[in-house]
């Protein structure tokens, strides 16, 4: 099937606005509980690496309103959430690896009683020496998989043989995804030890087959349901810990269980963002053209190896994020620490490993005292040369020469940087900076066999439209954009689709909400499910009012319209229905084109890129370090977008949550490993007074996917996010105005005002 | 005479609670016995907005609508008041309220946990001025946190409201008043298995109270007491509620001094002391959400006594003084000599805060800055405020005080002494700032480390000096 025909861009409100704004919107926790619902807490480690002496329970066992204790002795399958490699334990049984790591849970009748008893219990530790901070293991090589090289070229060659050459560090730190709603799940037991399980998770099919490994039944006897989750930014694709436990409370009470973590324990027990760590040499000429790059990059991995393995091999397939690197030499460390897990988030690593090559490229234009502008664009991508990547793809969809152009122009770069210069010689206090960075960024699950997905599609008797797929909604508006193409295939108006709740019982073996792919996959899904429906009432059609017309039937205004006749929607699938013909259909597909080679590191592992970029303006005041967002233009890449205003409110929030990432969130542990940034009074996300004061945004209209996506749209779930780079570079430019723009600053993520005024300093010293 | 009943309008119906838990949030209240779950937990600190309500309250004969917190207030706090969730903004007939169609025209909604809040937070900004500004909108935001949209469609939501004023809340208000008028305005006096709840009416009635339960934890804002419960998981066995004593809430100047009884809300306060210290104002207005200045008293915040309460700096640089309401009397201390040690100051058990006096310096130059990771809703990690008299170019008076240097909010002594009777000069303020050492020994934590607080506390004082002497401001919020 061609999705080339009917293409639509339709600004349409999200499909729950209405009811989010009248809270009716049923999350997880809202959903009304049985009489007998008993409700969950946990109870976790107090020691960040130890092993557990003695554990006394009694005084939990008898605390009001308690009426079971579960520990790993209750598990009766398998002890561990790991998604893809084993060092989750859902409960610890003696070892413990990081402060917050769930030791044993209760189910009592109030969920007060509940938290309350957790707080109870008795436990000794022998403790030992916990490795916490990235660069402490990295010291002790504590690494959870052998360290990763990739060679393109030599590297060493040609840093011996540049004009230029350029040592360094950089830094990005972690960061918490602080989705309003918390970890949640209610699971209901059934009849022959079937489970109902709702779950606040972007992975329902991960969460029915651990809650299955776990309790050592089929999967078919667990369902999950998800209708819409409060955010997730990767912090629900893993973290399968709430529904696991809530699941085995359920079994072992056999009542329906209730399990929310509040917003300290969401924090301290669940993963984050991976801190990242690079130390590169790069060999460059005159026009700082990238010649040779040698670079370590190493993160923060938690406690165990979760989703580390593929996060850091986004991070190495981005690490030219827009750049023609012809020789590389990458070393990739997987640092273990006594931390909790590092998990995906939104960028999932491709945003560690760009923002380690933007810094690069800000250094090397300060070292040539070059426009980073300038050096950024000598180092692009081109379209007939100097397009293959370092892992072998040659790129076929590259836009980036000609929208970069276009920003430069649109925001009036170069008038501004001017102005900005006259600015910062007369203000001694304050002074202002200016960046624009690309992104680049490669859409499909790097893992091939996660890029396939589902649906199920049923068209009933009065022509109303059911439609299921293997997306979950989180706010990104999927459901919404699903409804419409599948309104659109079939010429009905988008309200005669019934978006439902995502349900493992109805589309199995779903992929994560994840990797920006849920829309591209889904939909497409969603339509060979419409594409077979089609199919049966065209053929009904054709026989029975004997139609020979070659021309493809037309679905418009409620209507099939064929061989110049026109059939009322409603009506012809009643006739068709009466006629024993078939008006439901599952739907299926899988990414074509893509296929990667982990070992050798080459291939195809993108079906395409998205492209955007950035232009940011800052001021900072020199004495406190404290800034300013002044103005933003940004120009993005979403192909042909099929709801515009969704598009726009995944680049505008994208580029706020990588705004806060790399200046304002800092999670902080202290030396024994607990965590001390774990409540919104001390881990502050972005507020409304820090989003930039003028904020253009702007999708690229000539954009158009060259590949065979629905609609031809592009992903605009996590790219955006990259498009914040550009405020830390506008802001290590205003530091480097310190110094009469002579000097390179040394500034790490996140730029807090802290950073700020300490990256001054250094630079006044020096 | 004492009633244990709390009563609240709510659906235009007066409810009546028999000794309601003091201890259980009106978060929980809603969501568990109204059975209404469009209000939301976020974090049960105050510190995300996601479970915002909004009161009404009768003032001058007229509904002042607040929009508060719900996670972190208790229920019997309720009482004269009517209470407003997301889900009552629908009228009966099933159409949206112009907050509520404007946030869906926008696209102001993405995973949509967070709407409902910030559904609360505009609806009661429109209902209490009719004409909003972009900076009246932020503010009115500021305490409701999102983490999809980027604010932006919100902020376009807010500005293009239509006939918000004039809603159905308007056309009910005399329906409204009058259920309001009905309430009981006894004092309370609850008793709910093991805890207690006391709202006394009059300064007597607490004196009494305090006497026979000389135990009891105040409640003025709460927004601090309440985390006790939420977040420690703890039982508040005594409470007593001071917001219900007319004469400890009042504003008046009288001898070229500003007096705030001790119940103030800060965002009363922040409205009054514009005209006298707009950097007060300024402080203030970034001292937390509109969710926690609407309850949270500057008696509140001088008696939590804590090292980053963002009012006591100002104060002491002010030279404020309280008043403290002792078994004996009235007890008059300046603020300089209240605080002890960390959270520990002068009142003894019983005793509790009556007002607060602030002179009113008419040639002085008072400045106040607060630093903090963000604008909105944060806690110092360093606060400063300075309050200085020059004349014939020289240093006549000064009182300089941080939060966030030690463990108590505290005065810079040593830098003050050097300052008095110098020249307002350059170099004298450089030698100044190398005092500051002398004067703190701030901790690194998770705000911000020793060093950075140290010298920016340095750094302030030089900003201050620039600022007092070329009569301009130099600052990146502006």
């Amino acid at each position: 099937m061609k999705n080339s025909d009917n293409y639509i861009s339709e600004i349409r409100p999200h499909d729950s606005s209405y009811k989010h704004v009248s809270g009716t919107a049923e999350y997880t926790d809202d959903i009304k509980e049985p009489y007998d619902t008993l409700f969950g807490a946990i109870g976790w480690s107090k020691k960040a690496y130890a092993k557990i002496k003695k554990i006394d329970l009694n005084e939990v066992i008898n605390s009001e309103g308690v009426v079971s204790v579960v520990n790993y002795l209750d598990i009766p399958g398998r002890n561990d959430v790991g998604p893809v490699f084993d060092g989750d334990p859902i409960f610890v049984k003696d070892k413990v690896e990081f402060f917050g790591q769930p030791i044993f849970a209760v189910a009592a009748t109030s969920i007060e009683l509940a938290r309350k008893a957790v707080l109870k219990a008795k436990i000794n530790y022998i403790e030992y020496e916990p490795i916490i901070t990235l660069k402490d293991s990295l010291d002790k090589k504590n690494l959870l998989f052998d360290v990763r090289k990739i060679t393109k070229g030599n590297a060493q060659k040609k840093i011996l043989s540049s004009k230029h050459t350029l040592k360094g560090n950089f830094t990005t730190g972690s960061q918490e995804h602080f989705y309003l709603e918390g970890q949640v799940a209610f699971v209901i037991p059934k009849e022959d030890n079937e489970m109902t399980v709702y779950s606040s998770t972007q992975h329902p099919s991960e969460t029915q087959q651990l809650i299955a490994k776990m309790l050592n039944q089929k999967s078919n006897s667990i369902t999950v349901l998800v209708r819409r989750i409060g955010g997730g930014f990767g912090g629900k694709e893993t973290n399968f810990m709430t529904a696991a436990i809530c699941s085995l409370l359920a079994y072992k009470t056999k009542k329906p269980v209730k399990l929310r973590l509040d917003r300290d324990d969401d924090i301290i027990l669940t993963g984050k963002r991976h801190e990242f760590f690079s130390d590169y040499e790069v060999g460059f000429d005159d026009k700082g053209i990238i010649k040779g790059l040698k670079i370590k990059l190493a993160s923060k991995c938690g406690m165990s190896p979760d989703l580390s393995y593929a996060i850091n091999e986004r991070a190495l397939l981005h690490i030219d994020n827009a750049y023609y690197l012809s020789d590389l030499q990458v070393e990739n460390y997987l640092c273990k620490t006594n931390t909790s897990t590092s998990t995906a988030f939104r960028g999932f690593g491709g945003n560690q490993g760009m923002m380690a090559i933007e810094n690069i490229i800000d250094n090397i234009s300060r070292f040539l005292n070059k426009d980073p502008l300038e050096v950024r664009k000598n180092n692009f991508y081109k379209k007939n040369k100097k397009n293959i990547t370092h892992y072998g793809m040659k790129i076929q969809d590259n836009i980036i020469n000609e929208l970069f152009e276009k920003l430069v122009q649109d925001a009036k770069y170069l008038k501004r940087k001017n102005e900005i210069k006259k600015f910062n010689i007369k203000n001694k206090i304050k002074k202002k900076g200016i960046a624009i960075t690309p992104v680049k960024f490669g859409i499909s699950f790097t893992t091939i066999h996660l890029n396939q997905a589902g649906a199920l599609v049923h068209v009933y008797t009065d022509g109303s439209v059911y439609l299921n797929h293997g997306g979950i909604e989180m706010g990104q508006g999927t459901h919404t954009k699903i409804a419409q193409v599948v309104a659109n295939s079939l010429g009905l108006p988008y309200e005669k689709v019934k978006i439902s709740s995502t349900n493992t019982a109805k589309v199995p073996n779903t992929s994560a909400s994840a990797a920006s792919s849920t829309t591209d996959l889904n939909a497409a899904a969603a339509l060979n499910a419409t594409f077979k429906i089609k199919k049966n009432l065209e053929k009904f059609i054709k026989d029975k009012y004997k139609i020979f017309s070659k021309e493809e039937p037309i679905y418009k205004n409620e209507s099939i319209i064929f061989g110049n006749r026109s059939f009322e929607f409603k009506k012809i699938v009643m006739e068709a229905y009466l006629s024993r013909v078939s008006l439901s259909s599952s739907g299926f597909y899988s990414t074509p084109k893509i296929k990667f080679n982990k070992k050798k590191f080459t291939g195809r592992p993108f079906y395409y890129f998205c492209y955007g970029a950035a232009v940011s303006e800052v001021t900072i005041d020199t004495l406190t370090g404290e800034n300013i967002l002044e103005r933003v233009d940004i120009l993005h890449d979403a192909g042909n977008a099929i709801n515009p205003a969704i598009e726009f409110g995944q680049i505008e929030g994208g580029f706020v949550q990588g705004q806060g990432w790399l200046t304002m969130e800092e999670v902080k542990w202290n030396d024994n490993g607990q965590i001390t940034t774990f409540s919104p009074s001390t881990y502050k996300i972005p507020a409304v007074s820090d989003i930039p004061k003028k904020f253009n945004v702007e999708i690229y209209k000539k954009g158009k996917n060259v590949e065979d996506v629905v609609n031809k749209s592009k992903t605009t779930g996590e790219p955006p996010l990259m498009l914040a780079m550009s405020v830390f570079f506008a802001i290590k430019d205003a530091i480097s105005s310190v110094s009469n723009y002579k000097k390179i600053p040394k500034l790490d993520a996140p730029a807090t005002a802290e950073n700020i005024l300490l990256s001054i300093k250094e630079l006044k010293k020096n | 005479m004492n009633s244990n009943k709390v009563q609240f309008i709510y659906e235009n119906k007066l409810i009546e609670l028999d000794n309601p838990d003091p201890n259980q949030t009106i978060l929980n209240f809603i969501r568990d016995k109204l059975k209404k779950t469009g209000t939301k937990e976020g974090c049960a600190e105050g510190g995300c907005g996601a479970c915002t309500i909004v009161l009404g309250e009768l003032e001058n004969k007229k509904i002042k609508y607040k929009a508060i917190n719900s996670c972190i207030s208790f229920t019997p706090t309720l009482h004269g008041k009517q209470l407003i969730v997301v889900e009552n903004l629908v009228s009966k007939n099933g159409s949206y309220h112009p907050v509520q169609e404007a946030m869906a025209k926008y696209h102001a909604s993405q995973c949509g946990f967070c709407t409902p809040g910030f559904v609360m937070s505009i609806f009661a900004m429109s209902k209490n001025r009719k004409k909003n500004n972009e900076d009246d909108i932020k503010d009115a935001i500021s305490g409701n946190l999102c983490r999809c949209t980027g604010y932006r469609p919100i902020i376009d939501a807010a500005k293009n409201l239509k006939k918000t004023y004039f809603d159905e809340f308007y056309k009910n208000s005399k329906k409204t008043i009058n259920l309001l008028k009905k309430i009981h305005s006894k004092s309370i006096i609850i008793e709910n298995k093991n805890k207690k709840y006391f709202a006394p009416k009059t300064i007597g009635e607490l004196k009494k109270v305090i006497q026979k339960n000389p135990d009891s934890d105040f409640l003025s804002g709460g927004t601090d007491l309440s985390l006790k419960v939420t977040k420690d998981r703890k039982e508040i066995k005594k409470i007593i509620n001071l917001n219900n004593i007319k004469e400890l809430n009042f504003i008046k100047i009288k001898n070229n001094e500003i007096i705030f009884g001790s119940t103030t809300p800060l965002i009363e306060v922040e409205k009054f002391i514009l005209k006298y210290y707009p950097d007060f104002n300024n402080i203030l207005r970034r001292y937390g959400s509109v969710q926690i200045r609407n309850v949270g008293t500057i008696g509140g915040n001088i008696a939590t006594a804590s090292p980053i309460g963002d009012t006591l700096p100002l104060l002491l640089s002010l030279n404020a003084k309280i008043i403290i309401q002792t078994k004996n009397g009235d007890r008059q201390i300046y603020l300089n000599k209240f605080f002890i040690k960390y959270r520990k100051t002068k009142l003894k058990k019983g005793e509790f805060i009556k007002s607060i006096i602030i002179p009113i310096y008419k040639n002085h130059n008072f400045k106040a800055y607060k630093i903090s990771k963000r604008f909105d809703d944060d806690i110092s990690s360093v606060c400063a405020s300075f309050n200085l008299k020059i004349k014939d170019q020289r240093i006549q008076d000064v009182t300089i005080a941080y939060g966030g240097m030690a463990e108590i909010p505290k005065r810079a002594k040593n830098c003050e002494n050097f300052l008095k009777n110098s020249k307002f000069s350059e170099d004298i303020f450089e030698k100044a700032k190398n005092l500051l050492k002398k004067d703190f020994n701030p901790i690194s934590d998770m705000r911000a480390s020793k060093n950075y607080r140290l010298e920016v506390a340095e750094n302030l004082l030089i900003k201050f000096f620039i600022e007092t002497k070329t009569k301009k401001l130099f600052r990146v919020y502006q």
